[in-house]
């Protein structure tokens, strides 16, 4: 599936437990997503697994998590069934049914996102999340892409200096105990991060012909985009600023308009300087089309129709309409079997889709599209 | 296509040169092979062609070294990559992106090459190495084979004439690096690459070269000339090289096929020789009927799976004192995973393992180590006390074992590894082989009656090989059980009283070594396969017979 049409799905299952707190569109919402993580995860292709927390697990710590902290902390509410000595602080007097739920549902809401999000990890490569960032941030996006796969690697090899450790004896007892694995693996880290370093020198990684090239090109134009850069963060700090003024809030509006087209116009113009092309470029098919309607389809009846919901002042039933709860089925769309490969890359594969000749994905460009720079 | 001309380097802060005017030349479409010890500065030789030595290491150059007609010290690295590729040790650690056709395509995005022309580029490269029906694959589901291919596809993609490979087979089982080889020696003949190999094991790769660079290190010069010439003047030789200059063979054979006419005519009378029963053994693929008085470490039907899959299925080995057993098999084969599941790092899904009569399954690490020695494949892992002699009192402590109570005192020990002088060393400052031999002497310091032996040749040179054949004699003599993992045939033939073949997880044969190896042709060493059925391994062993 293409990575927008997953955008907008995880937009769209996002947004529900950022709208209500209705526990009823919740847990449908977490049941949507923890169906559709798993189908996701299911269609993985063979190979080692990134490290997943299941969405299921993961809600039943945190509504109990959520429901005993709210529960000790909030001392709101009517409904109450225990209480502790006033002379303990923060967690003395009243504990309310109603803090219990309210706490129950900020975790069903912790859970939503968790999920939500969890597919998106699935689902979308960190690559391809990259491809969708401003050119002017491609070299540390691949940086990020980089030190996003060096956490699995550092894992895998601090199981190696955990058990290399072991067959000396050694007993993990305390926290002391962990320093003599942490020097081998800072070090190996360390070894590798320099290995990594030298093979993408070794290929042409962040040359810094195309940026002598371009500052000689562009000479001048870089102080411009400097100068623009900061009047426009200065605009928006003062925006900001006299947001917080009564007698400034006419102004801080455009302040912040402007500020933000200044500071946007340079991160495109300094993008337009980097340069690189994609190999890779996900096709848009009918399926991504189907889930982008149905996503956004999923959510308006929510917004139109649902009234948010409290358990305070006293716990009331939640109301439902049937048109939200079934609107929200549309999000599963991405969970069922056949829709074809998920994502790109590892985790996905949005990328193993052929062109009409069989055997490529489409190509596309970013930077100056199609031309050719043979700088040697 | 490569002037080398009075070339010195120094590392920054070092205090002798890596490099030490070093000259020679290479020509369009030769394939060189580097050779030399450990630490001589093959690598950093290899890294200067490109540009990563001086401006990625630092340090002074100095001399002239033209490659393709650019200066990589002008040009520098980045820019280099258009004419140089380069392809590492270790395929892993260089691989940016997670799928083939993307690491492939990553020097060219880099380079802003236009998308058409970047497609083309794939494709022929994918084509070059054999990869097309890979392209699709996640780069962490490759055998090691298949990924120093994509490594190598990745260096091409930007169409270098010369390609420079670090010892690109030192991490490969012996039919994947013919595979790797093969692929290079194609690239060589048909595509009319420049290739310049660095690599430990000439036996393998003496076949496919024109041309060998010989870097003794110090201050002593290069040698640089035909294979035969090179080989005839240094010490370091394939085995029927040895055999060549020890029979007085002329024009001194280099490779298996240069030597074959030399035995070809004698073939049937030296065989005529050998005694039939040596040749006929059978292959037991059962560990039944080799227990014996000495047995002591004993695993029965063992089923382990490792991150969910079953990695080792009904295995039954048999580990005696006084005799080493060689653990073969390809990349993949389940032989590291046996290993951990025999001191408890994975526990069996099945099966036991039994140390001297007592059930060992489920004990703790810590109490199976004390007595089965095990080094892991990277022994840096082990590794990180201030001094040498630190870290074999680490391991006494974690033990409970006062210093004065050591069944070995940790100097004595030191000494028959030969460290003596490294007692107060920083163990990290350390050659490859001094740093495996302070993780061996780490794991030994309690006297355990095992010793199990993870791919311990890595990075290891000719020198530091023999060095640990006679530890491993050493350990055998002093009434240890040795298990042995390998790659390296030769090692395996030099040492092994007995060999166990491994395959998906099974154990597929075992036996006497020339049965299982000389039987095997991914397995069969250089000899064996030079005198077939002759029951030899090793130059020691012909030499033995046919002078006597």
């Amino acid at each position: 599936m293409h990575p927008l049409a997953w955008f907008l799905w995880i937009a769209a299952a996002a947004l529900v437990p950022l709208a209500t707190r209705n526990p009823l569109y919740l847990v449908i919402d977490f049941a949507v997503t923890c169906v559709v993580a798993d189908a996701v995860r299911g269609q993985l292709p063979q190979g080692p697994l990134p490290a997943f927390v299941s969405p299921v697990r993961f809600g039943l710590f945190a509504v109990p998590a959520g429901a005993l902290f709210n529960v000790l902390t909030s001392h709101v509410g009517e409904a109450v069934f225990l209480r502790l000595p006033d002379a303990i602080p923060l967690i003395g007097g009243p504990l309310t049914v109603e803090s219990l739920v309210y706490g129950a549902i900020n975790g069903l809401i912790l859970a939503t996102l968790f999920s939500a999000f969890a597919v998106l990890t699935l689902a979308v490569p960190v690559r391809d999340l990259i491809a969708y960032l401003p050119r002017a941030f491609y070299p540390i996006a691949v940086v990020s892409a980089i030190a996003a796969t060096f956490v699995p690697s550092s894992l895998r090899q601090f199981q190696q200096v955990r058990e290399a450790q072991a067959i000396r004896g050694y007993r993990m007892r305390g926290l002391r105990d962990w320093l003599p694995l942490f020097m081998p693996v800072l070090i190996g880290g360390l070894e590798r991060a320099l290995q990594l370093a030298e093979a993408m020198t070794a290929r042409g990684f962040a040359s810094d012909e195309s940026g002598e090239q371009a500052s000689k090109r562009n000479g001048g134009r870089t102080v411009v985009s400097q100068l623009v850069l900061t009047g426009g963060l200065l605009c928006v700090l003062a925006g900001g600023v006299m947001r917080l003024l009564p007698q400034g809030s006419a102004v801080s509006l455009p302040l912040l308009l402007a500020g933000s087209l200044a500071t946007a116009w340079v991160v495109w113009r300094v993008g337009s300087q980097v340069r690189y092309t994609r190999y890779r470029r996900p096709v848009w098919a009918g399926i991504d089309s189907a889930v982008a309607v149905l996503s956004v389809l999923a959510v308006i009846p929510l917004l139109v129709l649902a009234h948010d919901y409290s358990p305070y002042p006293r716990l009331s039933p939640p109301a439902f309409d049937l048109r939200v709860g079934i609107a929200f089925l549309g999000l599963l769309v991405p969970g069922l079997r056949g829709t074809g490969p998920l994502g790109s890359g590892p985790l996905g594969s949005g990328g193993d889709r052929r062109c009409p000749s069989g055997h490529s994905p489409e190509l596309g460009t970013i930077g100056h599209s199609g031309e050719q720079h043979d700088h040697v | 296509m490569i002037t080398c001309e009075r070339v010195s380097f120094r590392y920054p802060d070092a205090a002798q040169p890596a490099l030490s005017d070093v000259s020679f030349t290479v020509s369009e479409g030769d394939f060189v092979v580097v050779v030399g010890p450990s630490g001589a500065g093959k690598s950093t030789l290899l890294r200067s062609l490109n540009g990563l030595v001086p401006h990625f290491t630092g340090g002074t150059f100095s001399g002239r070294l033209v490659v393709d007609g650019f200066e990589p010290v002008a040009v520098g690295p980045q820019r280099m990559c258009r004419h140089v590729g380069f392809v590492f040790q270790d395929p892993e650690a260089q691989f940016v992106m997670d799928r083939v056709e993307d690491e492939i395509a990553f020097a060219l995005e880099n380079a802003a090459m236009a998308p058409q022309e970047m497609r083309s580029r794939v494709e022929e490269v994918l084509g070059l190495l054999e990869l097309a029906s890979l392209r699709g694959r996640t780069l962490a589901t490759l055998s090691g084979g298949e990924k120093q291919r994509v490594a190598i596809a990745a260096a091409l993609a930007l169409r270098p004439r010369v390609l420079v490979l670090d010892e690109p087979t030192s991490q490969l089982d012996p039919q994947s690096a013919e595979d790797v080889l093969t692929a290079v020696a194609r690239l060589n003949v048909e595509a009319g690459l420049t290739i310049v190999l660095a690599e430990h094991r000439l036996e393998r790769v003496l076949s496919f070269a024109n041309r060998v660079i010989f870097v003794p290190g110090g201050a002593a010069p290069v040698i640089a000339g035909s294979p035969r010439e090179v080989v005839a003047s240094i010490a370091l030789a394939p085995p029927v090289s040895k055999l060549g200059k020890a029979l007085g063979w002329s024009p001194l054979p280099v490779t298996l096929e240069e030597a074959q006419p030399f035995v070809a005519g004698s073939l049937p009378e030296i065989l005529g020789g050998v005694s039939s029963g040596t040749l006929t053994a059978p292959i037991p693929a059962s560990d039944a009927g080799h227990a014996s008085s000495a047995t002591y470490l004993v695993a029965e039907s063992l089923d382990v799976a490792y991150t969910g899959q079953r990695v080792v299925s009904d295995v039954s080995l048999t580990l005696s004192r006084g005799e080493v057993t060689v653990l073969m098999g390809r990349n993949g084969a389940g032989k590291s995973t046996l290993l951990k599941s025999l001191v408890g790092l994975v526990r069996p899904e099945r099966g036991r393992v039994r140390l001297d009569g007592r059930d060992i399954t489920a004990a703790p690490v810590a109490e199976i180590c004390r007595d089965v020695a095990y080094l892991p494949q990277d022994p840096n892992a082990l590794l990180f006390a201030e001094t040498v002699v630190e870290e074999l009192h680490i391991t006494l402590r974690n033990h409970g074992i006062a210093l004065s109570a050591a069944p070995v005192p940790p100097e004595v020990l030191l000494g028959r590894l030969g460290l003596a002088d490294k007692v107060a060393a920083y163990p990290r400052d350390l050659s490859v082989g001094e740093r495996q031999r302070v993780a061996l002497a780490a794991i030994m310091v309690t006297e355990p009656g095992v010793l199990l032996l993870d791919e311990p040749t890595r990075g290891l040179d000719y020198e530091a090989k023999a060095r640990l054949a006679d530890l491993i004699r050493q350990a055998r003599d002093a009434r240890l059980a040795v298990l042995l993992v390998t790659h390296d045939v030769e090692l395996a033939a030099a040492v092994a009283d007995r060999v166990v073949l491994m395959g998906d997880g099974r154990i597929v044969a075992q036996g006497d070594p020339y049965t299982v190896l000389a039987g095997s042709t991914g397995f069969a060493t250089q000899i064996a396969r030079l005198f077939p059925g002759a029951g030899w391994l090793t130059v020691e062993d012909a030499l033995k017979a046919l002078k006597p």
